[in-house]
């Protein structure tokens, strides 16, 4: 293949991405030769959750299989993300580490458009780097999300609920109000499943309820909760 | 212990199931609103919350961290 249908080929593929589409021709061209080509057997790991992050993955070809892992081996599947599908943008955008693993699910062939490459992109708009920064960290916190629901008993949740929440009562910060209703949809469970989950809590004596009072006796117990 | 059950007048059809099974008598019909009449007497077992049909009554907790004293 020549230089010049190598590049056209990369070109015409980027067009398809939806954050290429609107490129002018010149800058399509400098992107088409900046992205890395990376081929993988079915089922080879192509990245491991939190390590950092090599840049935007496209599909060229083939299917991919993007999964979060629990401590004891559990797997959730995300995305299979398919040709012209991108994946780990959030990591891609604001350099963090990747938020998920990815794995081949058939043999497959992906772009990678370096970090740099993308933000060269942004340059000549700084407010466009702030409002991609924002939305992957929602991105980050709505895959956390899916995790703690996934992997998480709803003690488990919370738990992690009352570790964020807890204000000791000397502080400036006011103290947080909910009820059990509230403390339900926050840990996506109801309320009488979170009502036996704070009894179950207080056994533990991490927590003691005192009338309206929820005390944070034990952080360090609430902790190894999660 | 005082109690901060929130109850809305608004919401409030003053229907008295919440007086009737209050276990411990805390809460009582004033001008046909449910009202908490005995603060102290309530236990905070936040029935009145469950059983409200208008979701008039609200059991809030307060969520407190008790930092260990240093040194212990």
């Amino acid at each position: 293949m020549s230089e010049q249908s190598w590049l056209a080929s990369r070109v015409a593929f980027l067009r398809t991405i939806s954050y290429f589409t609107n490129l002018g021709e010149e800058e399509a061209r400098r992107v088409g030769r900046e992205l890395l080509e990376r081929s993988f057997d079915r089922g080879q790991l192509i990245f491991i959750e939190g390590e950092s992050c090599d840049g935007l993955y496209l599909v060229k070809s083939g299917q991919v299989r993007l999964f979060k892992s629990s401590p004891e081996g559990r797997e959730i599947v995300l995305l299979v993300a398919r040709q012209g599908d991108t994946f780990n943008d959030a990591p891609a955008f604001d350099g963090g580490p990747n938020p998920v693993s990815a794995t081949a699910l058939e043999a497959a062939t992906v772009y990678i458009v370096p970090r740099q490459t993308l933000l060269s992109l942004l340059e000549a708009c700084p407010a466009a780097v702030g409002i991609v920064n924002v939305l992957a960290g929602r991105l980050r916190h709505l895959t956390k999300v899916v995790e703690d629901l996934s992997f998480r008993s709803v003690a488990s949740r919370l738990a992690k609920l009352l570790l964020e929440l807890a204000v000791a009562e000397e502080r400036v910060a006011p103290i947080p109000r909910l009820t059990q209703d509230e403390m339900a949809s926050m840990v996506g469970s109801v309320r009488d499943v979170v009502g036996r989950a704070l009894r179950a809590l207080e056994q533990t004596g991490a927590i003691k309820i005192q009338g309206h009072r929820i005390l944070v006796v034990n952080a360090e117990m609430l902790r190894k909760m999660l | 212990m005082a109690s901060i059950v929130e109850i809305s007048s608004e919401k409030c059809t003053g229907c008295g199931v919440c007086v009737i099974k209050c276990p411990t008598q805390a809460v009582a019909l004033v001008d046909g609103k449910a009202v908490i009449v005995r603060s102290k007497a309530c236990n905070y077992c936040t029935e009145c919350e469950t059983l409200c049909d208008f979701g008039a009554i609200r059991c809030p907790f307060e969520i407190i961290l008790v930092e260990p004293e240093v040194g212990k």
